[in-house]
């Protein structure tokens, strides 16, 4: 072996624990190269044998075999036959297997076994296995697989140093890995006797199947009453974002006025004070804000994820996506676009038809994303009067809110069905998922996952948004302009924006919201950031301007018709780059991300105007 | 005696007879059979879609649950697992 810090890989069919294999091992030690999908992005981490040697570690998109149908899966198989670029072939296999599922897990790993890469087994979630009725003889599975088989509960830790050290005997005296030109291929049927055959041989006792779960399933796809409670699911989650994230929300703004305060009292006024105070203070803070809410819905899928939920979601909502031409697996990644078209995206690589997925791509960011949130919380908040609905206890801020959701779910369901019948055009699209059994979600999964996502956001808070807040503070500061007139009207970002309003004007825009638009293109809560920095220079040292909150100012220059057509702007307008270029890499090439765009805008753009233009013929104007 | 996998009724127990595999792509028959779908396999249909259709089917195939489309299941032929295959 070479002094290189050694790889090994975790591969295992979906639902094997793998995952949760990989946060045991690893702990918070992960770096995920983008946005993490469930288990398909590429996930890589650090560990250490007893004596301290460091090792990498890689998780593995979930998979049946080494033929792939999907594009996550195509990725395992490379990884593994070290044809994956830019990355090491592993130096060795930690095969992961549900000890409460052998027959079936068993035909992979005999496959992955007859590479003759150094692997070890892991027979993991041998407590749900036990409670489900099995008694398991893994020296006895060693023995028939012909590689050390270590029993794990990832969960709860156990088995890891085991595991570990078994991974360090498998790797000395291992030749260097090679990459592997020719894969064994035994046919289905000989692969699933043999592993039909071994799990017999390793099982000492077996009483039939999990009532449990059979129990749950019983109630929740029943075909009526299964589909209430995905729908009172969702309803929970969408209010629970609401109602849960006020306090934290009005702490953290709170937390920056206090912030800018001090930077007013402490530092002198001078180009740098404005720069922090208006542009960076005022544009981050006004969409750091908006963290609690997504970290809420986040944590609900990730809760719907690791329970097992899910899949069941996925199964009840199978006919109606059908309806449109999608599958079941479809749900996943959009109702994850709920949170952020990126990883929505980046989870299509599970769908295996490829019209099926290219379609769920392109309507993925017409799902309401938590970007849009600051846009819709800022205007919902200035322009519609938060009062009941007719006596009952429904608010009409969240009615609107839900209307808009809705209009994004209606939009893309008609977009879907067209592209099905045009550009993306093809079969059927198929279904075929295994449902993994309800599980209790690990607090620190769930932990773990919502840490990765907070740090995602705030790092683009940090970076893209801190990054075109100081630019655009920059463009509307200079040049100054004489006494007397707007210094942002005068500003060179003004005189852009004033471009800019001749195209949109028609559709009920004015000077503020085409200014609002150029950066937004960075991502979408930037609308939101660049009105506060804008309202903040206009203010200037003004104590009164500048104690009114950004969306009484809007008040007093907006009318209601215009607020309306800005929100329905923003239910259809592709407004971010990293949406564009996922869908760029994801359908290699810039002919899909080039249509998503061009038809989004189209849609903004004539939702906007007929809402616009309804709202005046009603006298809103 | 045979019938076809998607009027099977719920709950009861079949094997499967015979799959179609010439009536679907490779990478259908191919996710079948890594499912545990195959002659002879003992199955149990469980549930079958929504308010809104009838698809999809979901099944008990040993220990491991799955989902697949109706179209498919009309592929699939199951028979009473009682049954001599001899009798066919």
């Amino acid at each position: 072996m070479t002094g290189a810090v050694p790889t090994i890989a975790l591969v295992g069919n979906p639902n094997a624990g793998k995952s949760s294999l990989f946060n045991a091992l690893t702990g918070a030690r992960q770096k995920i190269a983008n946005y993490p999908g469930v288990t398909v992005e590429r996930k890589a981490g650090h560990a250490s044998f007893a004596d301290g040697r460091p090792i990498s570690l890689i998780d593995l998109p979930g998979t049946y075999s080494l033929i792939p149908a999907s594009p996550d899966e195509a990725v395992t198989r490379d990884v593994i036959l070290g044809r994956q670029e830019g990355e090491r072939q592993p130096d060795a296999l930690i095969v992961v297997l549900d000890a409460a599922n052998l027959d079936n897990h068993l035909c992979f790993a005999l496959e992955l076994i007859a590479l003759g890469l150094p692997t070890v087994v892991a027979l993991n979630m041998l407590d749900l296995a036990e409670r489900d009725g099995l008694t398991l003889d893994p020296a006895r599975l060693s023995k028939e697989l012909g590689v050390p088989v270590v029993p794990t509960v990832a969960v709860r830790k156990r088995g890891m140093a085991e595991l570990l050290g078994a991974v360090d005997e498998a790797l000395r005296g291992a030749k260097p890995a090679a990459p592997i030109a020719q894969v064994p291929t035994p046919s289905d049927a000989a692969l699933h006797s043999r592993a039909r055959a071994i799990s017999r041989a390793a099982t000492l006792s077996e009483t039939p199947v999990r009532r449990w779960t059979a129990r749950v399933d019983a109630v929740v796809l029943h075909p009526v009453v299964g589909f209430l409670i995905l729908l009172a699911l969702m309803f929970v989650m969408f209010q629970a974002v609401y109602a849960w994230a006020g306090p934290p929300a009005d702490a953290l703004e709170a937390g920056v006025g206090v912030l800018q305060s001090w930077v007013v009292e402490n530092i002198p006024q001078n180009f740098l004070r404005d720069l922090v105070v208006e542009g960076l203070l005022a544009g981050v803070g006004a969409v750091v804000v908006f963290l609690p809410q997504i970290l809420i819905l986040f944590l609900f899928i990730l809760l719907l994820e690791a329970s097992g939920y899910m899949t069941r979601a996925a199964f009840l909502m199978d006919g109606l996506m059908a309806k449109v031409g999608l599958s079941g697996r479809g749900f996943i990644p959009l109702l994850s676009s709920f949170a952020c078209a990126v990883p929505g995206i980046m989870a299509t690589r599970a769908i295996p038809d490829e019209k099926d997925r290219l379609t769920t791509i392109l309507i993925a960011p017409l799902m309401t994303c938590s970007a849009r949130l600051p846009v819709y919380a800022l205007i919902i908040a200035a322009f519609i009067p938060n009062r009941g609905v007719g006596g009952t206890g429904i608010g009409l801020q969240g009615l609107v809110l839900f209307g808009l959701y809705l209009a994004g779910i209606v939009g893309a369901l008609i977009v879907a069905f067209a592209l099905r019948r045009t550009v993306a055009k093809g079969n059927a699209a198929g279904f075929m998922m295994e449902m993994p059994r309800y599980q209790m979600p690990q607090w620190r999964d769930v932990a773990l996952g919502l840490w990765q996502r907070a740090w995602i956001f705030l790092r683009r808070a940090g970076t893209i948004i801190a990054m075109t807040t100081v630019v655009l503070w920059l463009l509307l500061t200079f040049p100054k302009a004489p006494p007397g007139e707007s210094q942002v009207d005068y500003s060179v970002g003004g005189r852009i924006a004033s471009g800019l309003e001749v195209v949109v004007k028609p559709i009920g825009f004015n000077h503020d919201i085409a200014l609002a638009l150029i950066p937004a293109m960075a991502a979408r809560e930037v609308a939101v950031s660049a009105m506060a920095t804008a309202n903040a220079i206009d203010a200037g040292d003004d104590e009164e301007a500048m104690a009114e909150t950004l969306g009484e100012r809007l008040q007093g220059k907006w009318s209601l018709a215009t607020a309306l057509a800005f929100l329905a702007w923003f239910v259809f307008a592709p407004q971010c780059i990293s949406t564009i270029a996922i869908t760029r890499r994801e359908t290699n090439g810039w002919k899909w991300p080039m249509f998503m765009v061009g038809y989004l805008f189209l849609l903004a753009y004539a939702a906007a105007g007929i809402t616009y233009w309804t709202a005046v013929a009603f006298g809103l104007g | 005696m045979t019938a076809l996998l998607d009027s099977a009724p719920l709950g009861v127990a079949v094997r499967i007879a015979g799959i179609d595999w010439s009536a679907m792509s490779e990478d259908e028959g191919r996710r079948l059979r890594e499912f545990g779908l195959m002659e002879g396999v003992e199955i149990t249909p469980l549930h079958r879609g929504s308010i809104f259709s009838r698809d999809p089917l979901a099944l008990a195939v040993g220990r491991m649950r799955v989902i697949i489309r109706a179209r498919q299941a009309a592929m699939i032929s199951v028979e009473s697992p009682v049954s001599e295959p001899a009798e066919s």
